[in-house]
């Protein structure tokens, strides 16, 4: 099933081949990449080795990979500082990258010309508190190069997509932050653009309004146009992106759609109901006497990330080791986990356990949540704790 | 076309918004009033209707008909004192802020992020703050021409040559504005360090015009003193002379041809007369010092030449003026010579204490000399390449930064 979500998209490659517990090696996705010159009618956005290194050293961004089909809604995800406003600025031309190699809408990154046809909303931005409502809209769509006849015509109806009709000729000096982030999106799209990007599209909005942005980036994606969207909310991305990226200190750790993301790491859950006088090590001897499983010696600690943000696939306690069939395996306790989406390949250690006289209580297929793969992206795999904010200067711990 | 439109139309919402733009129109009009209310006629100088004062008969549309009167005004004070400082630096006031609110954060992103070069944004928002004093100069420049043509029946389309003249002198000082701005993205910073920056450029146009004084006045003095020594050198040998044949011809024959008397040992001539001594070292001395002003002059003229010249463009604009509208400049050639024997001793004069009314008169006449051969394009042609090289970096630094 798993397998089939990958070959619809072949080109793609986002399904890694990376170990089911513990953090994807990042770099391996990309390899064997098709050539690129045959892609760009596909994609929005089309990036290898992107780099940044702040002149104070800061190593933003490390050889950034991704891209963007046209027509969805992608999101990008990563805790604070972890350079996802750098990415979309370098898109934007607002800084200038060390290294980028890529396209947007099929030209090279930094070409200004192709920029008349994205649509912009900065992080933190600050309309000129003079301008109303529709004047930002006009003001920045005339930048754009947008003639005055197209402007008036479309603020109107830009203003009454984010619904911010009746507050057009206020001054933006008095908008609140929810409003000031619709006008942003309105004239994100006073461009008539076939790529949005937006940098934390709702931040500062309340529950109600972020579920009006919401439907506005689902509207705006039936309208056709590519949605590239930049946050550190799960939940938000869950519900609207058809893919994501995760990126954690300037580097794609994954990316896939969520489908994709959450199904690789899926996991069976087989738990007995009561251990024998050997305890675990019981549960170890059978699988590696009936399965030729090779387990690993010794116990890996509990991490203490794994009990404390709920996360139920991650822990890192147990034993590990690969069944002869290739799956990992962990046993922790009175729970065999094995890690397949295939139900059949399970069925020679279910038969291993009965034959070692276990009684089997449940088995569950386990699939995690985006967060669970964010907690998981953002977790050290040597420390097991949760990787600092922001990017890491160069010349520091490595 | 329509982003260059947009960024200009935004400047006048930004400018329109601080209130700045129109206070400093308010103000230049109440001047324009008050420079209309003023008048002339048989009695003396009047003000609306009230008969001010003569001031004891030298004021009368006799002695100042009222053209003379409003051009004058107009070019001492309109241009030296209103255009050139007071309006200037509300011009500063009301623009320093452009460039700054342009690059904040949060502000500067959406428009870097549009199909426009950072290098035309840039000199967009320059041009921007320029346009808007140039509506001003514009504005208070015509009402003075109504009111010279209206109360002072001259109709005088020169005056319109303080519009180009004022906002090149205004754009140096943006220039550097726009740099700070740029580079601190505040507006104190960059109104504050650009006042410092024209205070500088006052010093340096004194200290040039001070060694140029200097220089001119130790030229004169060893003008004077080699006149003097000369004299001093003539009167002492004919005194020698005299002596000397006094001396050679009593015991000759009458009838004998006279004897031609050698030429004097210098050594006899100071002995003769004490003060050609003071006066040779005098002179010495006045060598010496013009040397060094010399030295120091060029120095300052070096100096002057990478800076934008701020007082000689208005000088500039001021000089033409009075030469357009035939207004007495305050310089009368009346050369004078009297050459007086005896050789009383040369009056060195000094720069800054002339007590000869004469003699600084005539110095002054020099040092206005030295200036008026500085030509337009010196003046202006380097001051603009200073503004021009400001603008590169600005841009370069502009250009560079990720914001
Ligand atoms: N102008 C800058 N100069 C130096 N470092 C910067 C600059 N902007 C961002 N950074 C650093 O780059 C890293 C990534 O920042 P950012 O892209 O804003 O992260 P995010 O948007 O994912 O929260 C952070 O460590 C941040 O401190
Ligand atoms: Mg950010």
């Amino acid at each position: 099933m798993g397998m089939g979500l990958v070959a619809a998209a072949p080109k793609e490659r986002q399904v890694e081949s990376a170990p089911a517990f513990g953090p994807v090696t990042p770099g391996e996705w990309g390899a064997g990449a098709p050539s690129h010159r045959s892609e760009t009618g596909e994609w929005a956005i089309d990036l290898r080795n992107v780099d940044k290194m702040y002149r104070g050293k800061v190593h933003a961004l490390r050889g950034i990979e991704m891209r963007v089909k046209k027509g969805e809604v992608f999101g990008l995800l990563g805790p604070n500082g972890a350079g996802k406003s750098t990415l979309v600025k370098i898109l934007m031309t607002v800084i200038a990258p060390t290294r980028a190699e890529g396209t947007m809408l099929g030209q090279p990154v930094g070409h200004k010309p192709t920029l008349a046809r994205v649509g912009y909303l900065p992080e933190h931005h600050k309309f000129p508190e003079y301008l109303t409502g529709a004047q930002v809209v006009e003001f920045y769509a005339a930048l754009a190069g947008v003639d005055r006849a197209t402007r008036k015509k479309r603020t109107p109806e830009l203003l009454e997509l984010v619904g911010m009709k009746d507050w057009g000729n206020k001054k933006v000096g008095g908008y609140s932050k929810g409003m000031r982030q619709r006008v942003g999106i309105a004239q994100a799209l006073g461009t008539n653009p076939d790529l949005v990007v937006l940098d934390e599209p709702t931040d500062g909005v309340d529950p109600v309004g972020r579920r009006e942005i919401r439907e506005m980036l689902t509207r705006i994606k039936e309208e056709g146009r590519t949605v590239f969207l930049n946050s550190h909310l799960l939940s938000e991305l869950e519900m609207v992106c058809d893919r994501v990226a995760i990126l954690v200190q300037g580097k794609v750790k994954s990316q896939g759609t969520i489908e994709e993301l959450t199904v690789k790491r899926q996991v069976y859950e087989i738990e007995v109901a009561a251990l024998g006088a050997d305890g675990v090590e019981g549960l170890v001897a059978a699988l590696e006497g009936k399965q030729a499983a090779r387990m690993l010696a010794g116990r890996v600690e509990a991490a203490p990330l794994g009990s404390a943000a709920g996360v139920n696939i991650a822990k890192r306690v147990g034993i590990r080791g690969q069944l002869a069939s290739g799956e990992e395996v962990e046993v922790d306790h009175g729970t065999v986990r094995i890690a397949t989406v295939d139900a059949e390949r399970i069925q020679p250690t279910l038969d291993a356990l009965r034959g070692a006289a276990y009684v089997i209580k449940s088995v569950k297929a386990n699939r995690p949540s985006l967060e669970d793969l964010f907690m998981e992206a953002v977790t050290d795999p040597e420390t097991g704790k949760a990787l600092g904010p922001g990017a890491k200067k160069e010349g520091g711990a490595k | 076309m329509t982003s260059t439109w947009a960024l200009v139309l935004d400047a006048y919402r930004d400018l329109n918004s601080k209130k700045l733009f129109w206070i400093t129109l308010v103000i230049s009009g109440l001047i324009v009033l008050a420079f209309a209310a003023i008048g002339v006629n048989e009695q003396g100088v009047t003000l609306l209707h009230w008969q001010i004062s003569d001031f004891g008969g030298t004021v009368t549309s006799d002695t100042i008909p009222p053209a003379m009167l409003y051009k004058s005004i107009f070019s001492n004070f309109g241009i030296a004192f209103w255009l050139a400082w007071g309006a200037s630096i509300l011009a500063l006031i009301s623009t320093a802020g452009l460039i700054p609110s342009f690059v904040q954060g949060g502000a500067v992103e959406l428009v870097l992020s549009k199909p426009i070069t950072r290098v035309r944004l840039f000199l967009t928002k320059f041009a921007c703050g320029l346009l808007f004093t140039t509506l001003q100069v514009a504005v208070f420049t015509f009402a003075c021409f109504l009111v010279i043509g209206l109360r002072g029946k001259s109709w005088e389309p020169s005056v319109f040559l303080a519009i180009p003249l004022v906002v090149i002198f205004f754009s140096y000082l943006y220039s550097i504005c726009a740099l700070i701005g740029l580079v601190t993205r505040s507006t104190i910073a960059a109104l504050l360090l650009t006042l410092l920056a024209w205070f500088g450029l006052f010093l340096v146009n004194f200290g040039d015009a001070a060694m140029i004084g200097m220089r001119e006045a130790a030229k004169t003095n060893v003008e004077n003193l080699e006149k003097s020594v000369a004299r001093h050198e003539r009167f002492a040998t004919r005194q020698w002379e005299q002596l000397w044949l006094t001396r050679n011809t009593k015991d000759l024959p009458d009838g004998a041809p006279k004897p031609t008397p050698p030429k004097p040992p210098v050594a006899e001539l100071d002995e003769a007369v004490p003060t050609l001594r003071d006066e040779r070292r005098k002179l010495a001395e006045q060598q010496q010092m013009a040397q060094r002003m010399e030295l120091f002059a060029t120095a300052a003229v070096g100096l002057k030449t990478v800076l934008p010249k701020t007082g000689e463009t208005i000088d500039l604009l001021s000089r033409t003026l009075r030469d357009r509208m035939n207004l007495p400049g305050d310089d009368s050639d009346t050369e004078t010579s009297n050459e007086s024997q005896p050789p009383d001793q040369a009056r060195t004069v000094n720069f800054w204490n002339q007590r000869d009314p004469e003699e600084s008169r005539k110095l002054q006449q020099r040092i206005d000399g030295e200036f008026k051969k500085r030509s337009v394009w010196w003046v202006l042609g380097t001051s603009l390449l200073f503004e021009a090289v400001i603008l590169a970096i600005a841009c370069i630094v502009f250009v560079r930064r990720d914001f």
